[in-house]
């Protein structure tokens, strides 16, 4: 009912899940060789931090994670708001084009674009940001096409100007969902990162899964696997964060997957 | 007043009901809202009683209660002189707004009950047919509800409650959303249906009209806390289907009285609560034609 | 006559992105803009998808890429809603309790799980239908906790009313009313289970669409990179389509049909509706992939495993070219 004990529920829940983790593979229930307990996870990141390899290679993912999702945003999100906004010809003329590019399979691309710029910084951010780009392109024209009419009518009433109308009416409007689809980009992006890892390249937390699964060390590929899900959930909760600052007007607690609804109406 | 005896067919027994409400920021003001406060009515079979009262005074707040929805904070609720526990096929409600199963068609809404009753196909078939038939919607049967209009939900939603054969029938504000011609029409079928099945009907309604032209009694409530103001006796002839009772000065009369009560009441509950109308609204609201 | 010319120049004005774009691709290598070679021009690439076709080939990789999806999507959805329910209906406290674990779970990367699932289940299919199952699972779970949690409650009070049992309200009430959103949850598993699947042949497997591409890759063969690709593009597309299209069939009786609607689709009521009948047929349909396909893969695999016995070894982990710097 109120705010604390669910808070102690979940935070039990999250204990109770680790304690699971580490007792359900020393009894043997699960064969430790496949899933090894936490605690040996938890040594094989210190190891790995000790080395001082786990910093090299979260860092360089992360980079490449982030470089990647903001080349999507700096193009994407323009993009959505022009053809959104101004452009409603252009928008239509466009669509399907678009709708054709998400679904151009960026793994696959990469093998052509290998071939015009090689394999390394520019392929690895060029096959994230392609995938990233289109959820923020499509969820801003659905944010900005979906804005209320009538308090369109109403603001225009007041005799706002275009340029006002936009920024204080149609992006507020349009910010949820154009940060769902930022929110649906980041994961992407992490995804996607772990892929043009283990495609080629000698780092990365992604290469260092690759190659701890051709050593058959089992620890280390969860230990990175550790890691990635941490990058990706805190990616997340920040710009969770971000959102609530930005967006005040729409504080529905309950709010994750039933946005993700409306800015899922097109694109993947 | 109250022409009930023991054989009444409901019996609703000193109801209280309090919401818990949450006063965010606003550390002042009430923990509590009295939603009913000791409510007592009786109803006889095949009666037909409508309820008025201002917006917010607990119309459906009582009809979910009788239906066994909700639970009273305090009070009982007698059916043939049993305490209900729960929501049973005996009663049927017409819940404000249709509450159709948009995924059904027309036949597999009105059926909706009888497959919870396990009544056989070939029977539920039957049945959905005369009710369909009954409101007026032959030929809509395989229909969804998006391509029907607001009336024609609205009959669907009656058919639905009436097919389970309840012995009493619960409606809440079930033409409010339907213009008045439609309306009045459907006044005119919900009395024809009533007259041909004896059912007992509790009616909540805005309109006084409304309620003087379809009720044995009106039931005045009152708000803030919400409780029965007064209970009138329409002694207007009937059958009143299908005739110009509406223009009579007797009519005229009744309603004019029953709008008295709502109004002098109204004034009164103009405390700092402020959660019912404003008197314009409620004067507007109760002189409806 | 006017609507009709008006829907005309729509069309027309919709595809023009697309025929300008394919108009360049075919024009930039003829006129030498890009080099032929790394880039031929659009129509070698539709002649050599028919090769493609011709050589019996295309079927066969398209028939891997389908059955891996579909098991992995079935999967998903036999997992996804039955917890979904219990989830959001049936325990939505201990829901709220697991919120943060199923948060931290949905973003455990499908690619690092790759390893994993192929040292829990070896190389084989059931690794790929494991990462497949893995990544659709989410949504599916996620859509129906959110589908069965916004039930509108006028619908479950009236079913209430009627004494409806709990079991019954769930199957007869809360699922039907959840399905449209349940159903944007399976589309969204199905389109990012395409693109991992896709990869994942990439990374590690014998046939399939991503393994065709990814082979031609190896050989340098550049028109069927392309041919592959393309024909990945034109078949994501029209699933999308065709799931879109779907949706809107079966959820024809929803007022306000705004989780299908894109922003092109007209709405129309359609006059032939799914009945038991067509549920029946779908239903066999997909019984009968599910089950020659896997016949039809397990003997692909096979042949694969006789011809070349280190196929998977070969370029699981392997960088894509020689070149292994950066
Ligand atoms: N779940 C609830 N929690 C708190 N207060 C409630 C709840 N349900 C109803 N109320 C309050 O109880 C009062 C009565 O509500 P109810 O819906 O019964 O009114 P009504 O007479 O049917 O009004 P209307 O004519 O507008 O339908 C209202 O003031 C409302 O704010
Ligand atoms: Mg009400």
């Amino acid at each position: 009912m109120n705010p604390l004990p669910t808070a102690w529920h979940k935070i039990a829940a999250v204990l109770l899940f680790l304690i699971l983790w580490e007792v359900v593979p020393r009894t043997g229930l699960v064969d430790p060789l496949f899933i090894p307990p936490l605690s040996g996870v938890l040594d094989a990141l210190i190891e790995l931090y000790r080395s001082g390899d786990l910093l090299m290679h979260a860092r360089l993912s992360l980079a490449r994670a982030y470089v990647g999702l903001a080349a999507a945003v700096v193009i994407g999100l323009p993009l959505g708001l022009l053809l959104g906004g101004w452009f409603p010809r252009i928008q239509t003329a466009t669509e399907p084009l678009m709708e054709l590019f998400a679904q151009a399979n960026p793994v696959i691309l990469a093998h052509i674009i290998i071939f015009f710029l090689g394999i390394g910084e520019v392929a690895k951010t060029f096959i994230i940001g392609w995938l990233c780009i289109w959820p923020i392109t499509f969820s801003t024209i659905t944010g900005i096409r979906t804005v209320d009419s009538s308090l369109l009518k109403a603001a225009r009433s007041l005799g706002l100007g275009r340029g006002q109308l936009f920024v204080r009416v149609i992006l507020p409007s349009a910010a949820p969902s154009i940060f769902t689809g930022l929110r649906l980009a980041a994961g992407y992006a992490f995804i996607m990162l772990v892929a043009s890892e283990m495609m080629g390249g000698s780092n990365g937390l992604g290469w260092l899964i690759v190659q701890s699964q051709e050593n058959y060390n089992i620890t280390r590929i969860f230990a990175g696997a550790a890691v990635l899900t941490a990058m990706a959930v805190v990616t997340d909760a920040l710009l969770k964060l971000l959102e609530r600052r930005l967006v005040v007007w729409d504080v529905d607690v309950n709010e994750d997957y039933l946005k993700l609804k409306t800015a899922s109406g097109e694109g993947p | 007043m109250s022409t009930a005896t023991d054989t009444s067919k409901i019996e609703i027994k000193g109801i209280n009901r309090i919401f818990p409400t949450r006063n965010r920021g606003k550390g002042d003001g009430p923990r509590e809202f009295v939603a009913l406060k000791d409510v007592n009515l009786k109803v006889s079979k095949g009666e037909f009683v409508a309820i008025v009262g201002p917006s917010g005074c607990g119309k459906s707040t009582l009809l979910d209660i009788l239906a066994g929805l909700a639970k009273p904070t305090s009070g009982d609720i007698l059916i043939d002189g049993k305490k209900i526990t729960g929501p049973a096929l005996d009663r049927g409600i017409v819940l404000q707004g249709y509450a159709l199963f948009p995924w059904r068609t027309v036949r597999q809404n009105v059926e909706f009950g009888l497959e919870i009753k396990k009544t056989p196909k070939a029977e539920r078939k039957e049945i959905s047919n005369r009710f369909i038939s009954l409101v007026g919607l032959d030929g809509f049967a395989d229909h969804f509800p998006h391509e029907l209009s607001g009336g024609m939900k609205q009959r669907v939603a009656i058919a639905r409650a009436l097919a389970y054969d309840p012995e009493v029938l619960l409606m809440d504000e079930p033409f409010a959303a339907v213009d008045a011609q439609t309306r009045e029409t459907m006044q005119d079928e919900l009395l024809r249906i009533w007259e041909e099945t004896g059912k007992t009907i509790v009616f909540v309604t805005h309109s006084i009209e409304e309620a003087v032209f379809l009720a044995d009694r009106v039931v005045v409530l009152g708000t803030n806390p919400g409780s029965v103001k007064d209970v009138l006796d329409i002694d207007l002839p009937r059958p009143r289907h299908n005739s110009d009772i509406r223009s009579s000065a007797e009519f005229g009369w009744v309603r004019h009285k029953v709008w008295e009560l709502l109004q002098n009441r109204e004034v009164k509950a103009e405390g700092p609560h402020g959660y019912g109308p404003s008197v314009a609204e409620a004067i507007s609201s109760s002189a409806e034609l | 006559m006017n609507t009709k010319r008006a829907g005309l120049q729509h069309f027309l004005l919709r595809w023009s992105g697309v025929a300008a774009f394919l108009l360049l691709w075919e024009m930039g290598p003829r006129l030498g803009w890009v080099d032929g070679y790394f880039l031929p021009p659009f129509s070698t690439i539709v002649v050599e998808i028919f090769n493609l076709f011709a050589d019996a080939y295309l079927s066969v990789h398209i028939l891997v890429s389908v059955w891996r999806a579909l098991v992995g999507l079935l999967i998903a959805v036999l997992i996804g809603i039955p917890f979904g329910i219990l989830l959001g209906r049936v325990y939505p406290r201990t829901a709220e309790a697991l919120s943060p674990i199923l948060r931290i779970l949905s973003q455990v990367n499908p690619f690092s799980l790759l390893p994993v699932f192929v040292l829990f289940f070896g190389i084989g299919e059931t690794a790929k239908l494991a990462v497949v199952a893995w990544v659709s699972v989410w949504p599916v779970l996620f859509y129906t906790m959110t589908g069965t949690r916004t039930v509108d409650p006028v619908q479950e009070k009236s079913a209430a009313s009627m004494g409806i049992s709990p079991g019954e309200l769930i199957m007869k009430v809360i699922l039907p009313a959840a399905l449209p959103t349940i159903f944007v949850g399976i589309r969204i598993g199905a389109t990012i289970t395409f693109y991992i699947l896709i990869a994942a042949e990439m990374l590690g497997a014998s046939a399939g669409l991503g393994f065709l591409v990814h082979n031609a890759a190896m050989n340098y063969q550049i028109p069927r990179i392309y041919a592959g690709a393309t024909f990945i593009v034109i078949f994501g597309y029209l699933l999308n389509r065709a799931l879109i299209f779907i949706g809107n069939l079966l959820f024809a009786w929803q007022e306000n049909s705004s989780t299908t609607v894109t922003a092109n689709a007209t709405v129309t009521t359609p006059s032939w509706r799914p009945g038991r009948l067509s549920a029946v047929a779908a239903g066999i349909a997909l019984l009968a992939i599910v089950l020659f396909g896997g016949i039809e893969v397990d003997k692909v695999n096979k042949e694969a495993a006789s011809t070349d016995p280190g196929a998977h070894s070969r370029h699981f982990g392997t960088p894509v070219d020689s070149g292994s710097g950066n």
